[in-house]
């Protein structure tokens, strides 16, 4: 079970990138992006920062812990 | 197969496997099988007429270098080259088929039986070419930080259960399990530590490919 929420799914739709052009900003594959918007996969801190970076958006409005 | 890799691989590998057909051809009818069939090298003596079968033996070991400075150096150019880095070797499924060659490990009984020789049984190892089937599928995948995870997390379950199979071998042999008969312990010890190796080759390739496939995300892009 997930501990954490990820939001990013509706800041990546807000900012209008697909998951394939948001996985190519920030270096990882496509199925990383798909299990981290279901909160399947708990991201290391660069690529949590790389992310927030590329949605422009807060890091802890993205991901809320617990 | 690219022509370039035919003109500087294959066709010089023919060459040498016509080479010493013909010599080994000219061997056996002119010179006596000499270096063709086994034979005593403590009282060998040189004959002009070994010169063909010296020189085609001398071009096969000059290939064997030639192949294995390629390998090296393309080994070595991947290795430079940031962007191949990040992507997983490029392997053909198929190559899981050499697994098949495991079988030939079963041959140790018979060579056991009649020799004593326990060498066959190393072939159990091939098993973990099985592997290569789910490598294959894997194939040039961009190693992000949950690929190298998985894979971390992949090879550390297979090294383990490897390792625990070793030691249990280990400890029931080491008692004496199979009696007092050395030889046939050892026997089995090579088989258990063949087969462990060749579960943790395996059990590593496919535990990434559940790791990196299971749980299948919703594949809309939402």
């Amino acid at each position: 079970m997930s501990d954490f929420v990820c939001h990013l799914k509706q800041y990546r739709l807000a900012k209008g990138l697909t998951q394939e052009q948001l996985a190519a900003q920030v270096g990882v594959r496509r199925e990383t992006i798909m299990r981290l918007e279901k909160a399947q996969y708990n991201p290391s801190l660069k690529l949590a920062v790389d992310i927030a970076r590329a949605v422009e958006a807060p890091i802890e409005d993205i991901f809320q812990f617990d | 197969m690219k022509k370039k890799t035919i003109l500087r691989i294959v066709l010089p590998g023919l060459v040498c496997a016509s080479v010493m057909a013909a010599s080994s051809w000219y061997a056996i009818r002119y010179n006596d099988r000499r270096l063709v069939k086994p034979m005593d090298f403590s009282t060998y003596v040189f004959s002009s007429k070994d010169l063909p079968m010296l020189v085609s033996l001398g071009l096969v070991l000059l290939y064997a270098a030639y192949l294995v400075v390629l390998w090296v150096r393309a080994f070595m150019r991947q290795r430079r080259s940031p962007a191949a880095s990040q992507f997983t070797r490029t392997v053909s499924p198929k190559l899981g088929f050499l697994g098949l060659l495991g079988f030939l490990g079963f041959s140790g009984f018979w060579t056991y039986q009649r020799s004593g020789s326990v060498f066959p049984f190393v072939f159990f190892i091939f098993f973990g070419f099985f592997g290569f089937f789910y490598e294959g599928k894997m194939s040039h995948t961009l190693m992000d930080e949950r690929y190298k995870e998985n894979w971390m997390r992949a090879h550390f379950n297979a090294n383990q259960a490897a390792l625990k199979i070793i030691f249990v071998a280990t400890i029931l042999l080491g008692q004496g399990a199979l009696g007092d008969n050395l030889s046939r312990t050892f026997m089995f010890y090579i088989i258990a530590v063949t087969l462990a190796l060749a579960l943790g080759i395996f059990l590593g390739e496919y535990l990434l490919y559940r790791y990196d496939h299971d749980e299948q995300p919703d594949e809309s892009e939402g």
